[in-house]
Formats: C-alpha cells, structure tokens, sequence
C-alpha cells in the first residue's frame, strides 16, 4: 500500500510502540498544519540543499504543541507553557546557522506566553513562529482565550463572549516582525507557500494559521472547514462594504532589517578587530 | 487510473478529503469501521485528476494517491 508522502519525516515507532494515529481529535486543524510544514521543509531541503539536521523544531504547551518533539523525525524540544519562544531564542543564539520553526497555539503565544511574544518580534530573532489559532482553549475544555470572537460561545462564555479578540497579525507587526502572514487551514497552497518563505526570511516570521476545533465549536470537521474559507477574505478585498466581518486573510507585512544576531555579530567584528576597551 | 489507499489505522473519518476533492472522485464509505469511522472510499476514480489536494488537507497522513505513472502503466 502507497504511504503518505509525509510520513518519511514522521516517527511512526517509538520505543515505547506506535506513536501514530496523531492524538488529536478526528478533524482537528493541527494535524493539517503539521502536514503544511512538512511540505514547507521538504520544498526547503530540497531547493536550498539543506539537511534535516538544520532544523530545531520547538514546541510549548496545548493542542499545538503535541506536535514538536513526539512526531517529528527532526531535533525538537517540547518546553514549558508559552515558553517555547524563550527556549528558542536560547537554541538561536547557541547556533545562529539552525532553522528554528515554533509550533504555537493562540493560549501559548498570545495568553500566557504574550510577553515572550512580543519580545521575540521585537529583537527580530531569526525563527519561524507558527500559531495555530483555533479560538479557545482547546486542551482544556474549550474555554475562552484572548483569540475567542467577539459573541462566541464558549464553555466559559456560555452566553456569548464580551471581549474584544487579539490581532496576532498587527500585534506582531506592531512588535517588530519582519514577516507577518495569516492563513487558515482550508487554505492549504498559500499557507504551504507563506511557511516557506517565513523559514527562509532572515528575521522573525510569524504565521498565523486560523484552524478548527470541531470537537468545542460541536461542528462537523468539513462543515468547519467551509466556514473557514466563508469567513475570511483576502487583504486586497478586506475593509469593502460587502466583506465586513471577516477575518483578512494574507501576507501583512514583509521587510528587511538586520536580526538581532547580525547586529550583534557587529559589535564582535568591531571589538574584535580593536584592542579591547577594557584593557 | 489512479488509485486511492487509505491507512485504516491513521484515518479518524473526517472526511475534509472528500470535502476538498474538486471532482468528487472519493466519497464517504456507507460502512463504519472498527473504531466507528467513516472512512473515505473510491466514487469514481477516472475522475481523479491526480491534484493531491486530499493528500495535502490530510490531518492523519492516512491518504494517499498512486498516479498511473506510479503504478508504471
């Protein structure tokens, strides 16, 4: 029987048996972000002659990051709770030359792990941050997160949520980010295009990936799934009359500045070539 | 004519292959599985273009699609 193509970079054994089936719920938008990636490294590895040794793949806490350091056949870490952003910049710094790629859901970056965020994009560390925003807390029980829509239903909010939601996008780019992108999950060709151009940008690409949760939001997966594309409109078409209400969804912004490690590779240049101001 | 596998063991019947198939080639299976499933089966496979959508929205790496290439005919 023909495999999927993806599975080469999978461990589906384990010393402890089988680690596949994932272990996310049937229909769950995470498993279709890992595969995305997947497809983003691959085109990598084979188009920049890079080697499966170069990337670190580092993950937090929640739904999302399941995937880093159980599935993948790469180096991964699986860290604390909105953490993962801080053992990545450690990884960074160690070795600038590595591919970091960060699997983050919306309670890991944009709750608990919201100042490790917005530090991360302001240094313009040279990672690859990957949210996967499904709108609540899926691990624990759907409550409300900072990403939950203004009037949705939560287990928490069971008349209807009073907040206004995060813009992770504008967050991010207000941060200092270098690349800012948001796709969703039935958006399969441009989310595979935007995450490898996020690995292949000098800086901090944030990808935001809009996913379901058919289990809390009680929908069936291919129903979710439509409504993702109903929901959100291209950049060009977004701020129109007929479009209001939906999620804009594109590339938000894409520039070039130093990274923090190019900038202080200066500094080493520069001491070094002198005498040393202390002596 | 291209050929459908679907890992039984890795496929949780979300059925988003059938929902993204834009030749409706691959339909729901009328049987439930072990696990209580839905698993996707073959409609009409002269139909498949061989786009590997499906294979690309897979949440559980359970589809896959051999072209006639593949198959060496």
């Amino acid at each position: 029987m023909k495999k999927h193509p993806m599975l080469k970079y999978l461990k589906e054994e384990g010393p402890a048996g089988p680690r596949l089936p994932l272990i996310m719920c049937p229909g769950c938008g995470v498993g279709q972000v890992l595969n995305y990636t997947l497809r983003a490294v691959d085109t990598v590895i084979h188009e920049d002659g890079l080697r499966p040794e170069d990337f670190v793949f580092i993950s937090g806490v929640g739904c999302s990051s399941r995937l880093a350091s159980h599935y993948l056949n790469f180096d991964s870490a699986w860290t604390l709770h909105g953490r993962a952003l801080a053992v990545a910049t450690g990884a960074l710094l160690a070795n600038p030359k590595l591919k970091i790629i960060v699997f983050t859901g919306d309670g890991d970056a944009a709750a608990i792990g919201g100042n490790h965020f917005i530090h991360t994009c302001r240094r313009n560390l040279d990672m690859t941050i990957l949210c996967i925003n499904n709108g609540l807390y899926g691990m624990t029980g759907g409550q409300v997160a900072p990403t939950t829509p203004l009037g949705q239903t939560t287990t928490t909010t069971p008349y209807g949520n009073v907040e206004d939601e995060f813009d992770l996008c504008r967050l991010a780019q207000t941060a200092g980010a270098t690349y800012v992108a948001r796709w969703s999950t039935a958006h399969p060709h441009q989310t595979i295009k935007t995450i490898t151009r996020g690995i292949r940008k000098k800086g901090t690409a944030f990808v935001e990936i809009l996913s379901q949760c058919p289990v809390h939001f009680k929908t069936a997966p291919a129903e979710m799934f439509r409504g993702l594309k109903k929901s959100t409109v291209p950049l060009k078409k977004a701020g129109r009359k007929e479009t209001q209400g939906r999620i804009p969804v594109g590339e938000f912004c894409d520039i070039d500045k130093p990274d923090w490690v190019a900038r202080y590779q200066k500094i080493i240049d520069r001491l070094g070539s002198d005498e040393s101001p202390h002596e | 004519m291209n050929k459908l596998h679907v890992n039984p063991t890795y496929c949780k019947g979300c059925l988003i292959c059938v929902e993204v198939c834009p030749t409706q080639a691959i339909r729901p299976c009328p049987a439930i599985n072990a696990q209580g499933y839905i698993l996707p089966t073959e409609d009409d496979m002269r139909r498949c273009t061989g786009c590997r959508l499906c294979e690309t929205v897979c949440p559980d790496f359970a589809i896959a699609i051999e072209t006639d290439e593949e198959q060496g005919g």
